[in-house]
């Protein structure tokens, strides 16, 4: 993996160009595309191929949704992302999925626990690295102990930090052993919660290495992945990374994973993040919501979302978005994607999947554009207020409705009496 | 309006098998043409579950069927009012065609009876006591708008015998008057009649007979495919196809298994549905020639091919048995990745018929799918009766065989 840096602004944060493998160059910040068991969450390969036009993504893979194919990827001689039906894409592995909620707990001196849906696994470090060689990922993450967010006490941020450069030291060496993993990437994990001591140590770390032994950051231990993510705040957030990055070394890219809002992701670049997953466009819909916030800065008012969920919509002909491009606002209408919601059907997940994603590569799209212009407050400014009167609420409510009968159209029954 | 000038189905054959009693032809609709004999898959509420109209459109299906009942229920008719039918509500420009909600009504609603006037049942809605007539079925459907609408029918169990039946029949064939009464888009809906009469010849002939009076475009077998014998289920279906008028298209109701296709296409049945593929794909089921393989066995764990070598569907070229193995029992995009594989299934088994049917090759055609299907083990003697009886003979079974030369 090469990562080149082609400008970084005081104010706008900084643009690069990342080359995996044999694949074209991607611009950062950059997008990885989240996937539960291998696909992105609702879409299959033919459909994701309808939302975006861009065949060189980057996959972002996690262990704890995909441990069950661990040994027939042992088996499997061609590429892992020709494995998830995606040929032709980047892959990078991760340990937790970004998507829901790791539960606390678990951790250990010697193992990290791994929460699958067939239950806690507990990882050594070793254990780890045989999983990872099996999956030959382009991009990994070295073994962390992240069960940290704002509220814990220092005694388990220090645990996370102490433990995590044990596990390091062997995911060092083995990298470096393991024939399956001779053309992979390694990302220095860089935890500590919200202790800038704790956070030093943890970089101090990774820095002493000898050259080349990991290609890039993961910066973890800021919550517990999920809706978490989205109800962090910037006051608590953002001081502890302007930290961490004044100290990483300036050539190696930096990730995030998480469900960030989009007004926190745009305040993490600019403080020189570079790498961000589509976990946020994942919960939104996942919990009934389109996403309808600008990014293209205009005099109209808008809102962080539309809510499928909401009687309102019922007879509403329009697409989820107006003047949006994609499939589902293209060929579908609220009222439609409404009344899938209210018969529990798949398709709903689907249509609202696809205009997230679409929405979500559109805004990092945006993003780079107006980070080119050295334009990037103005876009904070504008996604923050989104032309109202007061900061915009980007956080994820779940959605928890029963669909009750008393939802039934009484059009049927004014038919039949 | 030119429209109106053109009836809203025509249909013509366009090949027929020499031998058996089956047949190609072509059904032009308002929104589609439809090569037959075909296959239309369910989606029940204004979708067939986890795929997108464009999918199907790759996947080249002409026609989908939706369920009157779960439709009036939601959305309800004044939203598909409002959104223009339901072609526009879910975005579906081919053909639909909606059954009358009478089945559905009786197989889910506990408390559903029928008498002259219609379908007694108690709302789900706020448990009232609400009322299915012919004319409200009729109503419903022309709100959705489907190309092809079913009859209200009376509706009894399969196996049920004596003077109910015939009451059932005799019933249906007054309900088609009023439904055909209180048909209001006749210029863009056509409305099939249902053949019923149970097990009983002479009732289905009767029924035929009556149904053949009246004006329509199509016919349907009803009440059949319910937990009946197979010997009397191909009986029914050739006593109705010996009767029914060469130049319309019929419809068996419920029919999808792959060797009931092929034995009903057999025997001159033009038009299909069934839940079955999309249904089996949520369980982690997809079809095969042998039938279908269930994904979840521990045996597809490290299976590296395709679910078939020879299948064009996006889910054969891009994922292995082996991936979605993994995925079957935990993602729910590997209900989408199997319907699409079972629907591409279910058409390509009709496209081939169609074409060994233009060759005029369908009795090889049958002769080849049997032994795939069936392999080793013995051919079904209804398979075998019921193929006779349109004169395509199978080779005897290979255990038969073995005794034989021994």
């Amino acid at each position: 993996m090469k990562f080149v840096l082609k400008s970084i602004s005081k104010n706008s944060g900084r643009l690069g160009q990342l080359r995996i493998k044999q694949s074209k160059e991607l611009q950062t910040p950059l997008l990885l595309q989240t996937t539960k068991g291998g696909s992105i969450p609702y879409l299959s390969a033919e459909v994701f191929d309808l939302v975006s036009q861009e065949h060189q993504q980057v996959l972002q893979l996690t262990l704890s949704t995909m441990d069950q194919m661990s040994e027939s990827l042992a088996q499997w001689n061609r590429s892992l992302s020709d494995y998830v039906g995606y040929p032709g894409y980047n892959t990078l592995l991760l340990l937790r999925d970004p998507c829901e909620t790791t539960p606390t707990g678990g951790n250990d001196r010697d193992v990290v626990p791994l929460f699958t849906r067939h239950g806690k696994e507990s990882l050594t470090a070793a254990r780890y690295m045989d999983m990872v060689a099996n999956f030959a990922p382009d991009v990994y993450q070295g073994l962390c102990d992240a069960d940290t967010n704002p509220e814990s006490t220092k005694k388990r941020v220090q645990k996370s930090v102490d433990r995590t450069e044990r596990f390091m030291e062997l995911c060092y060496e083995q990298h470096s052993k393991l024939a399956r993993l001779k053309d992979s990437t390694l990302l220095a994990p860089i935890v500590g919660g919200y202790s800038t001591f704790a956070r030093t140590q943890s970089i101090k770390h990774a820095r002493q290495q000898p050259a080349g032994s990991y290609g890039g950051y993961i910066l973890e231990g800021f919550h517990t992945n999920g809706l978490a993510a989205t109800e962090l705040k910037a006051a608590q957030l953002l001081p502890i990374v302007e930290h961490c990055v004044q100290q990483l070394e300036e050539e190696q890219p930096r990730l995030m994973p998480g469900a960030y809002t989009p007004l926190l992701l745009l305040e993490l670049i600019r403080l020189g993040v570079d790498v961000f997953d589509s976990s946020y466009a994942y919960c939104a819909a996942t919990n009934y919501k389109a996403l309808t916030f600008s990014y293209v800065r205009d005099k109209a008012e808008h809102a962080a979302f539309l809510d499928v969920t909401d009687e309102a919509i019922k007879e509403d002909f329009k697409p989820l978005l107006e003047d949006c491009s994609c499939l589902s606002c293209q060929k579908h209408t609220r009222a439609y994607i409404h009344h899938l919601y209210k018969t529990h059907e798949l398709l709903g997940t689907i249509l609202l999947m696809i205009h997230n994603l679409h929405h979500y590569m559109c805004f990092f799209e945006a993003i780079r554009a107006s980070m080119a212009a050295d334009q990037l407050p103005e876009l904070i400014e504008h996604v923050r207020m989104q032309n109202t009167t007061a900061e915009v609420n980007y956080r994820i409510e779940p959605n928890n409705k029963v669909v009750g009968k008393a939802a039934m159209g009484k059009g049927f029954i004014a038919a039949a009496v | 309006m030119s429209s109106s000038k053109i009836p809203p189905l025509t249909y013509k054959v366009v090949a027929e098998c020499s031998v058996s009693k089956a047949r190609a032809g072509l059904m032009t609709l308002r929104h589609s043409e439809v090569r037959t004999p075909v296959f239309m898959p369910v989606g029940t509420q204004g979708t067939l579950k986890g795929v997108l109209p464009d999918q199907l459109i790759e996947l080249d299906c002409q026609i989908v069927l939706g369920n009157t009942y779960h439709l009036g229920l939601r959305p309800g008719i004044e939203t598909l009012k409002l959104a223009g039918g339901l072609h526009n509500f879910m975005g579906w420009p081919r053909a639909i065609l909606t059954d009358s909600g009478g089945f559905q009504m009786v197989s889910l609603l506990q408390l559903a009876e029928i008498d002259e006037r219609g379908v007694n049942f108690r709302s789900p809605f706020d448990n009232s006591e609400c009322m299915l007539t012919p004319e409200h079925s009729m109503q419903i459907q022309n709100a959705i708008g489907a190309d092809i609408m079913m009859q209200l029918d009376d509706v009894v169990k399969t196996t049920t015998t004596g003077p109910r039946v015939e009451e059932a029949m005799e019933r249906t064939i007054r309900w088609v008057d009023r439904c055909i009464e209180a048909h209001a888009r006749d210029d863009d809906q056509s409305l099939f009649p249902i053949v019923q009469g149970g097990l009983d010849v002479p009732l289905r002939e009767r029924c035929v007979s009556a149904l053949m009076e009246r004006q329509v475009r199509g016919f349907a077998v009803g009440g059949l495919s319910g937990g009946e014998s197979k010997h009397d289920f191909w009986r029914m279906v050739h006593v109705c196809t010996d009767r029914l008028p060469r130049g319309k298209p019929r419809y068996l109701m419920g029919v999808g298994f792959a060797a009931d296709l092929v034995v009903c296409v057999a025997l001159g049945i033009d038009m299909f549905d069934c839940v079955f593929p999309t249904r089996t794909a949520r369980f982690g089921c997809a079809l095969v020639d042998s039938g279908q393989i269930n994904l979840k066995q521990q045996k597809y764990k490290h299976d590296m091919q395709p679910i078939d070598e020879a299948c064009e569907c996006s889910t054969c070229k891009r994922y292995t048995r082996s991936y979605l193995h993994h995925i079957a029992a935990s993602e729910t995009v590997s209900s989408s990745l199997l319907s699409v594989h079972n629907v591409a299934y279910q058409l390509r088994l009709m496209r081939s018929m169609r074409e060994a049917i233009q060759r005029d090759e369908f009795p090889q055609f049958v002769r080849d799918f049997m032994a795939r299907h069936f392999g080793r083990d013995p051919i079904p003697s209804w398979i075998r009766e019921a193929l006779a009886a349109v004169k395509i003979e199978l080779p005897p079974d290979a255990a038969q065989e073995q005794t034989a030369s021994s």
